[in-house]
């Protein structure tokens, strides 16, 4: 069924776009989180998850009980589920998606999946429909065909599924190896409590959690500290970084800088250092490292540039420590952008055009004696001061972004102008009234 | 001191200009500039639209256009006089030749070449030493004929960079010229030019940035204004009105422009023609030329010596003896038919002097256009006329004619909806609310009944904006056979570009610009029909000897009356669709005429005009006849009184309303185009006053302008009706004589028409035919008829099996030197893929050698495309027997299920789209039995379902289509194994059970029957989705899952999303939906 189809029968449908990518990441995911479940899960895309109850169900009291549980916990995601339990991967999934779902009996298989249709071998939909055609419609029917014929006729890929379904071969599976943020705890023998002690533990703490973030080539984003107090209080300081960081004393000084939130009240007897965000961060060399030192090069100033922003940011806030970067717009007002500090500029042609080394944040209204319709003014009164004008530039006509929802609907004649004093302002028309708008250096 | 604007960009340079070129000339007019020059980038395509709108407003037009070079600035460039434009026409060609389709790629050394005789203006950016370079090269190359642009860009440091452009231009003796570079004529287009500029790029306004124009007012400014932003630059200004002057040409300089025709040596274009159509007099009319034709030649000849059109009709009579020598049949047909000169060269068919027809509407001395002859051909053989046609006048001096793809109201909002960055399911589903040819869009009110806010300032810009874009020229593609024909080489005339499809090419101007330049045009048509008739003829003539054509068969039978009466007409020319079925019974159609009149009157025009019905109550009953005024009584009477065609309703105007025929004709083209913008209302309105001054009713003044209304967009003249009721009468004596014949020919000619193959067969089939089903030994790719004159059956072809390819049939026959005794034989001995065998097993084609589908599907999947090598070389060796040889594998022996009767229904569906077994609904009669449905057969038995009656009913959905005039009634037509039911659903029913309409395959329903004459309607109460019993046909043996969907391929629907008919679990009943 194509789209427009879809909303000629459903009048207010609602699309969303199919994201086979992310259904795939959620579907992984979802995996991971059965791990609480048992150890071996594997994802059986595109809609599947393969999970390895051998040796488990007398954890739960029993398969069915097994069943219920994982039946509820994933109803609580919100998810519609259907569960199937056999002694093979293609029983099992057969059961889920053909039959009535639940559990097929050890060793049952052969006569559970008689009557269930072909389409439960896992085959393509191509080959279970020339199948049908046959007159083959159940996998029962299939038992008793020559297996050679069926062979010539389909390929070996359909016997060899109905053995897998059966029992008669073994099926690998590759289960998902479970992932958890790295982290590291530290317990301490006595509680501390003193500012001392506490530096220790967390110089200690970056320097372990660094070494493992360096095996697996990731560098931190963020940082979660977590202080265990004797009394069952948790303290906690949360860090961030612009870029992947491994660096386990600039890390450290980050938390350090928020050590006076936390109160170690009795004494704190364990600490866990988590980082709960990590990116890629590729090896570094050691070399090099040396050489930018010595020599003040771009790499090495680029990571102190980065730690420097760490540290305002953890100082000032991350809402206020922030970058420009220009925009395709001619619009005064929207010429430049806010970024986040250390995102990547474009380096796009900036604008050619002349612009005032300062702009003000809203444009104040001054007098002014023009001749209409566009020459620009003999003079101007800003904050009841006279300013004659002995040079002048424009006008520079500038059309509003009109699909914008802001108030200004109309043109801008701008000019550059110059007072006897030799400062140059930047005034414009708008309608019939002036502003200035800004000054050049 | 005056100014004329010379930059101006139209949107014909698409997505680009923002105004149409008559807004942009009106414009100028009223800010008192005298001319105007157009430069579209790299294109012509606006000039002649241009060039009209100046002649009505007094402006001279500059033509000319801007070239983006490759390798330099852009320039603009205006032809002097017409050697200069041939030049400059040539190098557009040539440029576009080069880029292939849409584009133009020159360099300057092209330019050069090409450069005697046109003025050109060069555009600079920056006065840098670029532009000295430049400037130096400009004026060795063009002399005095070149110039510099002088454009305000309202960009800061400007008076400087003008200064140094014109100082430049000193330096290298070039005058500067002002232009605005002028992209709409107000300034408000702005707002559209953006929004072109994002379609364009494919972006969102958000994303635009600098895409869009960043130099401030590209509209046009009064001369005055121009003349005080340029007050440092007078001589500047005045340079603009010197380049008018200089170039004194005119598109009026390329008219008349056709082929020579001297088919007699010695003897003129005119006296050929003349000679030819007394020859044909004289052979149409064996008995003597009665005075009356006569009379009737004499005027045509002189008016088309007085028009020198001689050459014209002798080029149209040329092209339809070709096609005759080749064995295509062809028809003239619109309002040529109106001419005897084309009756006598054989172009129509119609005797115009029994017809009484204005010649006036084919060609007027006052219209001044040329004369429009439309011939239809075989549709699948019209290539080879054009062919013909290329190498007949030459590839240089024949093409097609362009059509300009504009905007419509659904486009228009999809494309202003993604610039303006709107999602996509909104934009879907605002476009949905547009009707397809309304010059609307979408009203805030209808936005908001799907629950958007209207006062949404982006959704609101957003409808107003998509309005305005409503009849912008998007991409130029070409005519499907509108052909120029020129004397000389074309590419001197009008830029000419390759079309898409090979050895084509395409000029640029539509059909409204060649008319209005006077370049003759002939439109090579297709009609499947034609090609229907023709193997019809040619089965005649093998089957009973008999040899025919369409103008030979025998005139007024009355079996073929009245069989049309009983409005049995599946399959038959123009009259096999619902509505016209509807009217046959109660129109009863006795004469030739009567079907001119069918045909004409279920048109949108008499429909609209609500004649229709009291022209029916006036043939019932003579006594109603009365004529609005005595003298319409001529014109009228024909038609008892009431308008029903073309001419009729223009003669209303000219009689009633005091219309001039100029002005009439005005009135209908009006309403056909989007050119004369505005016009519609002060043409309503004088018409409605003159008919109020001269007495007649309001009410019948009304419908009469509603119908002239209708006719514009659908414009059905007697004479084209007449033209197609001899096809109509032609394909009615055939399926009533030869109903074998009819079937064969009109399977062999698919796809055509309104029905599909399973619809054909079974009416053939209901009519006494045989039809045999598809079988690997005896079926050829077209179906044939089986067995001698006396009785006849038809074979189906190959071609009905779905998804077999023609080259691969052909194998198929062509090693069929002996029937094949196997599967593994014809694999064998005709090298078929497996593929194809599996088509031809699934159509259970290998029945007639013992296999029944499923042995056959079991067979064929054994086998492997390429043989292994070790049994090829068995075969070769032990290839005595070419069918027998070769080492088959021994394999035990597999037990297939038998098919059930119900699933091999289900897979002649699937395979070939019909059945020869029992109809599917017949599996469900008990079901539908013990729900109290009645067989459809039992609608006809005025007994068993007299008026009124309350039944209940249920089969298969054939058709659903809602009329565009129908306001939202919606007709779904049923089939049983009996017959068939035609439901009638009102809208508000519709609404309320739309979704079950759309995706039901199988329909029950409650309703009452509604009686008039012999036609059956059943006005439904209530719906009931049935589509799960269609399911059970298939499932007699399996579980319920086993038969997968076949993927739906589903057919596009018009304009209502629905055509589809999904299939269910196997059986694909294709339903035609129509809006």
């Amino acid at each position: 069924m194509d789209v427009a189809h879809a909303q000629a029968l459903v009048g207010d449908l609602a699309l969303v776009p199919a994201v086979p990518e992310s259904d795939a990441t959620g579907l992984a995911l979802l995996g991971d989180w059965c791990h609480r479940f048992g150890p071996i899960v594997a994802v059986d895309a595109p809609d599947g998850l393969l999970f390895d109850a051998g040796g488990l169900a007398h954890l739960y009291g029993g398969e069915d009980r097994l069943l219920e549980v994982l039946e509820a916990r994933l109803s609580a995601l919100g998810l519609a589920v259907r569960l199937g339990l056999a002694d093979t991967v293609g029983a099992a999934w057969a059961w889920a998606r053909f039959g009535p779902a639940g559990i097929i009996e050890s060793c049952a298989q052969h006569a559970a999946l008689a009557s269930l249709p072909v389409a439960g071998l896992r085959i393509e939909a191509a080959i279970a429909k020339r199948l049908g055609q046959l007159g083959f419609g159940r996998i029962g029917q299939l038992y008793t065909l020559p297996r050679a014929s069926l062979t010539r006729r389909f390929g070996p890929h359909l016997v060899t599924r109905l053995d897998q379904a059966l029992g008669a071969v073994e099926e690998p599976v590759a289960p998902l190896t479970p992932v958890e943020d790295p982290n590291l705890c530290l317990g301490f023998a006595e509680p501390i409590a003193t500012p001392e002690d506490l530096t220790r533990a967390i110089h200690h703490l970056c320097a372990g959690l660094c070494r493992m973030l360096a095996e697996h080539g990731l560098g931190a984003r963020r940082l979660l500290l977590v202080c265990h107090r004797v009394d069952g209080v948790n303290g906690r300081i949360g860090i961030g970084t612009v870029r992947a960081n491994r660096d386990a004393g600039h890390l450290a000084r980050l938390l350090l800088e928020r050590l006076d939130t936390i109160d170690p009240g009795f004494g704190i007897e364990a600490m866990r250092l988590i980082a709960t965000r990590t990116d890629l961060q590729a090896p570094e060399q050691l070399g090099t490292l040396h050489a930018n030192h010595s020599d003040g090069g771009d790499g090495g100033g680029d990571a102190e540039l980065d730690m420097l922003v760490d540290r305002l940011i953890g100082r000032l806030g991350a809402a206020h420590v922030y970058r420009m970067q220009p925009v395709e717009s001619d619009w005064p007002e929207h010429a430049m952008h806010r970024v986040a500090p250390m995102a990547e500029t474009y380096a796009a042609a900036l604008p050619v055009l002349p612009r005032p080394v300062r702009l003000l944040a809203y444009p104040e209204p001054v007098e002014t004696t023009a001749l209409m319709p566009d020459h620009p003014p003999a003079q101007f009164i800003w904050h009841g001061i006279r300013h004659k004008v002995v040079h002048a530039d424009g006008p520079e006509r500038l059309t509003p972004e009109w699909w914008r929802g802001g108030k200004d609907r109309a043109e801008r004649d701008y000019f550059q102008v110059e007072d006897e004093s030799g400062r140059r302002f930047w005034l414009f028309r708008q309608d019939r009234a002036w502003f200035l708008h800004g000054f050049f250096a | 001191m005056n100014y004329a604007e010379l930059q101006v960009t139209s949107n014909f340079s698409f997505l680009r200009g923002a105004s149409h070129p008559h807004e942009l000339v009106v414009a100028a007019q009223a800010l008192g500039m005298t001319a105007i020059g157009i430069a579209d980038r790299g294109s012509m395509a606006g000039a002649v639209r241009m060039h009209v709108a100046c002649k009505q407003a007094g402006l001279r037009l500059v033509v000319g256009c801007r070239l983006d070079l490759d390798d330099g600035l852009p320039l603009l460039v205006y032809p002097t006089d017409r050697a200069a434009y041939a030049r400059l026409s040539q190098l557009l060609s040539f440029g576009k030749s080069r880029a292939g389709k849409g584009g133009c790629s020159l360099d300057y050394a092209d330019v050069r070449a090409a450069s005697d005789g046109l003025i050109a203006v060069l555009v600079p950016d920056r006065p840098d030493a670029r532009l000295g370079l430049e400037l130096t090269r400009l004026k060795r190359d063009f002399g005095d004929r070149a110039y510099v642009a002088l454009t305000r860009r309202f960009r800061p440091g400007e008076r400087a960079r003008l200064a140094a452009i014109v100082d430049r231009a000193h330096g290298a003796r070039v005058m500067p010229v002002v232009t605005n570079d002028v992209l709409y004529h107000v300034p408000e287009r702005r707002m559209l030019q953006d929004v072109a500029t994002c379609i364009r790029e494919g972006c969102a306004i958000d994303d635009a940035g600098f895409r869009r124009e960043r130099f401030a007012d590209r509209f046009l400014k009064p001369p005055a204004e121009m003349v005080r932003l340029f007050a440092d630059y007078p001589q500047a200004i005045e340079a603009s009105t010197e380049i008018a002057e200089r170039c004194r040409f005119s598109l009026d300089d390329l008219a008349y422009q056709y082929p020579e025709e001297a088919p007699i040596p010695g003897l003129n274009a005119q006296e050929a023609l003349e000679r030819f159509t007394w020859e044909g007099a004289a052979r149409r009319y064996p008995d003597g030329v009665s005075e009356t034709v006569r009379a009737q030649l004499r005027k045509e000849l002189d008016l088309i010596a007085q028009m020198r059109y001689a050459p014209y009709f002798l080029t149209v009579a040329r092209i339809v003896r070709a096609a005759r020598a080749m064995d295509i049949l062809c028809q003239g047909r619109g309002s040529a038919a109106n001419s005897a000169v084309c009756f006598m060269l054989d172009i129509t068919e119609i005797d115009p002097t029994k017809s009484n027809l204005l010649f006036e509407r084919f060609i007027s001395t006052a219209r001044n256009e040329p004369p429009d002859i439309d011939v239809d051909f075989e549709h699948e053989r019209r290539e080879e006329v054009i062919q013909w046609i290329y190498e007949t006048y030459g590839r240089d001096r024949s093409a097609l004619a362009a059509t300009v793809i504009t905007y419509r109201a659904k486009g228009a909002i999809r494309d202003v909806g993604k610039a303006m960055g709107l999602p996509q399911d909104v934009t879907a589903a605002l476009s949905k609310q547009a009707w397809a040819w309304s010059k609307e869009g979408v009203s805030g009110e209808q936005a908001q009944s799907l629950g958007f806010d209207a006062g949404d300032r982006r959704l609101a810009m957003t409808l107003d904006l998509a309005r305005e874009l409503i009849g912008f020229p998007r991409h130029l593609s070409q005519h499907p056979g509108g052909f120029v024909l020129t004397r000389e080489p074309l590419a001197d005339l009008v830029p000419v570009e390759p079309a898409a499809m090979e050895n084509r090419q395409v000029v640029e101007w539509d059909k409204d610009d060649l008319d209005a330049l006077k370049i003759m045009k002939v439109d090579v048509l297709g009609l499947g029909m034609l090609g229907c008739l023709r193997r019809a003829f040619t089965m005649l003539e093998d089957v009973h000897g008999w040899e025919l054509a369409v103008a030979t068969i025998p005139p007024e039978d009355k079996d073929t009356y009245r069989m049309i009466c009983r409005a049995d007409t599946v399959g038959v020319f123009q009259i096999e669709s619902r509505a016209q079925m509807s009217m046959l019974p109660r129109l009863r159609p006795k004469e030739f005429y009567d079907l001119v009149i069918e045909v004409a009157i279920v048109r949108p025009g008499p429909i609209q005009g609500n004649m229709v019905h009291p022209y029916l109550k006036r043939r019932q009953d003579p006594k109603l006849v009365t004529y609005p005024k005595p003298e319409l009584e001529a014109v009228l009477k024909k038609t008892l009184g009431v308008p029903l065609f073309q001419e009729q309703a223009m003669r209303i105007a000219i009689e009633c309303a005091g219309f001039t025929p100029d002005e009439a004709d005005g009135l209908r083209r009006s309403m056909a185009t989007f050119r004369f913008d505005g016009k519609v209302e002060s043409y309503e309105e004088q018409f409605l006053k003159g008919m109020a001054r001269n007495g007649y009713p309001e009410d019948f003044a009304i419908n009469c302008f509603n119908q002239i209304k209708g006719f514009g967009s659908y414009g059905f003249p007697e004479s084209h009706a007449a033209s197609f009721a001899i096809l109509v009468y032609a394909s009615s004596w055939i399926k009533c004589h030869y109903p074998a014949i009819f079937c064969c020919a009109i399977l062999n000619a698919q796809p055509m028409g309104f029905y599909q193959p399973a619809q054909l067969i079974r009416d053939a089939r209901e009519h006494g035919v045989e039809v045999l089903p598809v079988d690997v030994n005896v079926s050829r790719w077209d179906s044939t008829i089986e067995g001698g004159p006396k009785r006849q059956a038809v074979r189906l072809g190959l071609r009905l099996v779905k998804g077999l390819s023609v080259h691969e049939a052909e194998r198929l026959t062509s090693c069929r030197y002996q029937p094949y005794p196997s599967i593994e034989a014809l694999h064998r001995r005709s090298g078929l893929k497996v593929a194809s065998l599996e088509k031809l097993a699934d159509a259970n084609a290998f029945v007639g050698m013992g296999i029944d589908r499923r042995r056959a599907l079991w067979d064929v999947r054994a086998l492997a495309d390429s043989v292994l090598p070790l049994f090829a070389h068995a075969a070769r060796i032990g290839g005595a027997n070419i069918d027998g040889g070769g080492i088959e594998i021994m394999e035990p022996p597999a037990e297939l299920p038998v098919m059930p009767a119900g699933r091999h229904v289900v897979e002649d569906y699937a395979a070939t789209g019909f059945s020869l077994r029992a109809h599917p609904v017949s599996f469900l009669r008990h079901r539908l039995e013990s729900r109290g449905a009645m067989p459809f057969g039992h609608l006809a038995d005025p007994v068993k379902a007299r008026d009124g009656k309350r039944v209940r009913l249920g089969g298969l959905i054939l058709v659903r289509q809602r009329p565009g005039s129908g306001e939202g009634v919606v007709f779904i037509t049923l089939e049983d194994e009996t017959g068939i039911a035609n439901l009638v659903v009102w809208p508000d029913l519709f609404e309320k059970q739309r979704r079950l309409i759309l995706a039901a395959t199988m329909l029950g329903c409650i309703g009452r029957v509604q009686r008039e004459g012999i036609v059956v309607h059943v006005v439904v109460e209530e719906l009931i989705d049935l589509s799960h019993l269609l399911r059970q046909v298939a499932r007699e043996e399996a579980a319920p899952d086993t038969v997968p969907d076949a993927t739906p391929s589903m057919p596009k629907s018009r304009d209502l999303y629905t055509r589809d008919i999904r299939v269910t679990h196997g059986i694909k009943v294709p339903t035609r939906d129509f809006r």
